[in-house]
């Protein structure tokens, strides 16, 4: 070291020391501390990964009262499970699944109560069974679509298992995100249980011959009434002399507005002939316009892919609706599915049509469970009766479980989804109190577990059963939510006083733009498709077809 | 003599001549990785199909912008984003103002009634938007019912799918989360006004309105302008009430532009189209932020 070099040096030294005492940042403690923060980040995630794990990791297996039904149905699927059947699907899947033991399977899930599911019994007691964990993402029920296809794009194979509404089955098919799964199932599943489920359901995850998917929520509306006041005594004679025919669950929407009326007529504001979901935004609008329009012999699309809806049946059932709403409770176009359910419970509201938990609600049943108890308690516990939704009802979206394309552990995934599918399984999963899976199988149908679960459980089951005899599909191909959307656009504009016609023509006029975006070629060819399935259209159902269930 | 130089040297003496970029280059990459990449991504998305409905990602030329520019929602939403913001903000404005006058002086329970003013700027817009739809939704809110009593006739508003009343539902919503902000800065504003300005006022005899019109507001000029140039930035941004409280609905009636992007885009899944109407947004908000900013930087007090 020369004298400058020395000299530096000490230089150097000085200003480190004098700053030290100082308590000031020099490089060498900027350095040490930067040193510090960036070994810190480097353990921090060895020691915040547990945590974080440990937060995030699937509750303990939540099993019911042992010698409740749910207990005892839970008790069959464990059984079914491990001790066969041998040739039962859930045991084969889980045998076959024993050799992935140790792997993580991502699966997607609609954020909120059907998460539950996964998360506090069927992911801890796959778990349980076989050492493969469960990863469930929580996503809201678009990014369900789109985070997929994103993923997919982005080859990250961050996916096992994928939740998926059938009408999105032929975009996800054709864009290569999910797989086939005949291959799987010839190896590994007992094809009788493939004929288990309903005749309307166990098409929808088929597409151009080969299956997508496994069906896993019958999210069949139907209606629910008040037998109180359907029964009532005074309300009958005054009905039968103002209308010369008996007071009873509407067949027709004619029928139907006419009822409601008459009891908002006479007993409002007690209680209100009926309530629906109509605010923007709620599928509500787009559920129940495809299925009256649909019963009023509309055509989704002409012979050229233009849209049908301005015509007179379109004229008819924004009428219908409009007359509808008129003798509904106050607010009626302001609810959503959650408000209009508190409405019912609350014995404010005599018929509404919604899907399957409603049923579960009014029997006080879904409230036993803490996750769900935001839900009022029903004040009309035994007073419910069912029918099926005048016409035909529509199968309001529903579930596929679909394996991802991507996924690194297919085969473990697909063992998966053939286990929560399989009759044993699914059964104990449809029976969940917080559950907002629905009944899809002929065994769920004329289960007696199930029909233990409520004091009508039984004709609850049957009449879901026959609404999906004579149920409607929602339109599946691509650009199902541009139509959607249009629909619901064009229903609340007419709720707040905008012309129907005028209204017709403008959905009309962007149903077109779609079908142009997307192609009418090949929107004709997916139109064709979704035509074959039993329920895509009134004239197409499952009871028309002669398929119908019969319990 | 000195001993050669080793490779750690000269690594050392490169790291001390380069030491100020070392420190800012996480800081640059972290930037170019999140902000960079996706407005140089987003350039290239603009002239390409990148929809989730349609596969492949061939170059479409303008067609994004130019579906965008012929979709009468577009033209509908800027509108109601232009007339929400405005209204919004000259009424937060002028609430604000009146406020920060009549607390600039100490009085008993100044403090605590300051501090509830402000609560309103701590809750997410969300919870803001979930609370008025919870007070003015039928048939379970209270409003109409309270109106009904306090007018003694039936109030039957629809406040959320009615229009006009659902603007104006949005803008009680908007007026009371954002007043308090005009409020604070205005009274940082009227605090810092030197008091012997209207000391001599009064001494030459200037009423309390001419005070207020010759003192009072040119003084607080430029605490203005910044005020509302914030709340302007803010407010064209309108997203979370809507969502909560109207869904846009009913129709589009209150689709603003951040909702109507959002619908294209995330409901959709026309992906490109959204980033066309969202360039096409950003320019507009450049245009009035230049204008605003210029005139901030130009606002001092006469």
């Amino acid at each position: 070291m020369n004298d400058r070099e020395k000299r530096d040096f000490q230089g150097g030294l000085n200003a480190e020391i004098d700053a030290w005492l100082k308590g000031e940042n020099t490089r060498r403690s900027f350095i040490k501390k930067f040193g510090l923060m960036t070994g810190l980040l480097a353990t921090s995630s060895g020691i915040l990964s547990p945590w974080a794990e440990n937060a995030l990791a699937q509750a303990a297996v939540d099993l019911a009262d042992p010698a409740s039904p749910l207990g005892k149905a839970q008790a069959a699927a464990m059984k079914a499970s491990t001790e066969g059947p041998a040739d039962g699907s859930a045991y084969r899947a889980v045998q076959a699944a024993k050799q992935f033991s140790g792997a993580t399977l991502n699966m997607t899930y609609e954020a909120g109560l059907q998460a539950l599911d996964p998360r506090n019994f069927s992911g801890p007691v796959w778990e349980q069974l076989t050492g493969i964990k469960s990863n469930v993402v929580e996503l809201s029920n678009p990014d369900q679509y789109s985070k997929a296809v994103a993923e997919h794009i982005a080859g990250s194979g961050a996916y096992d298992v994928l939740d998926i509404s059938p009408a999105w089955t032929p975009s996800l098919a054709d864009g290569g995100v999910i797989a086939p799964l005949d291959d799987y199932i010839a190896k590994y599943m007992n094809q009788a249980d493939l004929d288990d489920v309903h005749p309307l359901y166990k098409a929808l995850p088929t597409y151009k011959g080969k299956i997508w998917g496994f069906f896993d929520d019958g999210d069949m509306f139907a209606l629910y009434y008040r037998k109180d006041i359907f029964e009532d005594a005074k309300l009958k004679e005054a009905y039968q002399a103002k209308f010369s025919k008996a007071l009873e669950p509407p067949k027709t929407w004619e029928d139907y507005a006419q009822v409601a009326q008459f009891i908002t007529d006479n007993l409002a504001p007690n209680v209100y002939g009926a309530g629906h979901f109509r605010k923007a935004g709620s599928p509500g609008n787009q559920f129940d316009f495809l299925q009256q329009y649909r019963a009023n012999g509309g055509v989704l699309f002409g012979d050229d892919m233009k849209a049908g809806l301005n015509s007179d049946a379109g004229m008819k059932t924004l009428t219908n609706m409009l007359a509808a709403n008129a003798a509904s409770i106050p607010g009626n176009n302001e609810l959503d599915a959650v408000s209009l359910w508190a409405a019912f419970l609350q014995g404010k509201v005599a018929m509404i049509y919604s899907w399957p938990p409603t049923g579960r609600m009014a029997a006080n049943y879904s409230q036993s469970a803490k996750a769900i108890n935001f839900i009022p308690q029903s004040s009309i516990a035994g007073k419910v009766g069912y029918a099926v939704v005048p016409g035909n009802p529509e199968h309001a979206t529903g579930y596929n479980k679909a394996l991802s394309a991507d996924s690194k552990n297919a085969e473990a995934a697909y063992l998966f989804m053939q286990w929560v599918t399989s009759p044993p399984v699914s059964l104990a999963r449809v029976m969940l109190p917080y559950a907002l899976r629905d009944p899809y199988r002929l065994s769920h149908f004329k289960s007696d577990l199930y029909g233990e679960l409520f004091p009508s459980a039984k004709e609850y089951l049957i009449n879901l059963n026959n609404s999906a005899n004579v149920g409607l599909l929602d339109i599946i191909m691509p650009g199902a939510q541009d139509y959607f959307l249009s629909l619901d656009r064009m229903c609340t504009s007419v709720w707040a006083g905008t012309d129907p016609k005028a209204a017709l023509e403008t959905a009309a006029a962007e149903w077109d733009q779609t079908t142009d975006r997307l192609g009418v070629d090949q929107q004709k060819a997916f139109y064709a498709e979704f035509k074959k399935l039993p329920g895509a259209s009134a004239d197409n159902t499952v009871e028309k077809l002669g398929l119908a269930v019969k319990l | 003599m000195s001993a050669p130089a080793t490779r750690f040297d000269t690594l050392s003496e490169w790291s001390d001549r380069h030491f100020k970029w070392l420190l800012v280059a996480p800081a640059v990459l972290l930037i170019l990785a999140l902000s960079v990449y996706p407005l140089l991504f987003s350039v290239w998305v603009l002239f390409v199909n990148y929809d989730f409905t349609v596969p492949g990602h061939g170059f479409v030329g303008l067609r994004n912008f130019t579906r965008v520019l012929a979709d009468p929602v577009a033209r509908w939403s800027l509108w109601v984003t232009v007339l929400l913001s405005t209204i919004n903000v000259a009424i937060e404005f002028l609430l604000g103002l009146a406020l920060a006058l009549a607390m600039v002086k100490n009085f008993r329970g100044r403090g605590l009634i300051m501090s509830l003013l402000i609560i309103p700027l701590f809750i997410s817009p969300v919870i803001v938007g979930q609370a008025w739809a919870l007070l003015l939704q039928r048939p379970f809110g209270p409003t109409n019912y309270v109106l009904s009593q306090i007018l003694g006739f039936e109030v039957t508003i629809g406040w959320l799918t009615q229009a006009p009343w659902n603007f104006i539902a949005l803008v009680l919503a908007d007026v009371w989360q954002w007043t308090p902000f005009m409020f604070v800065i205005l009274l940082a504003g009227l605090t810092a006004i030197p008091p012997n300005l209207y000391e001599a006022a009064e001494l030459d005899g200037v009423d309390g309105w001419r005070a207020f019109w010759w003192i009072t507001l040119p003084q607080l000029g430029p605490m203005i302008m910044l005020a509302i140039t914030f709340r302007i930035l803010d407010a064209v941004r309108l997203f979370d009430t809507i969502f909560v409280m109207t869904g846009g609905g009913p129709g589009t009636n209150t689709y603003s532009s951040s909702f109507y992007l959002y619908t294209l885009g995330f409901t959709q899944f026309h992906l490109s189209e959204a980033t066309a109407g969202a360039w096409m947004f950003l320019v507009i908000t450049a245009i009035l932020i230049t204008f605003l900013v210029r005139r901030l930087l130009k606002a001092e007090p006469t």
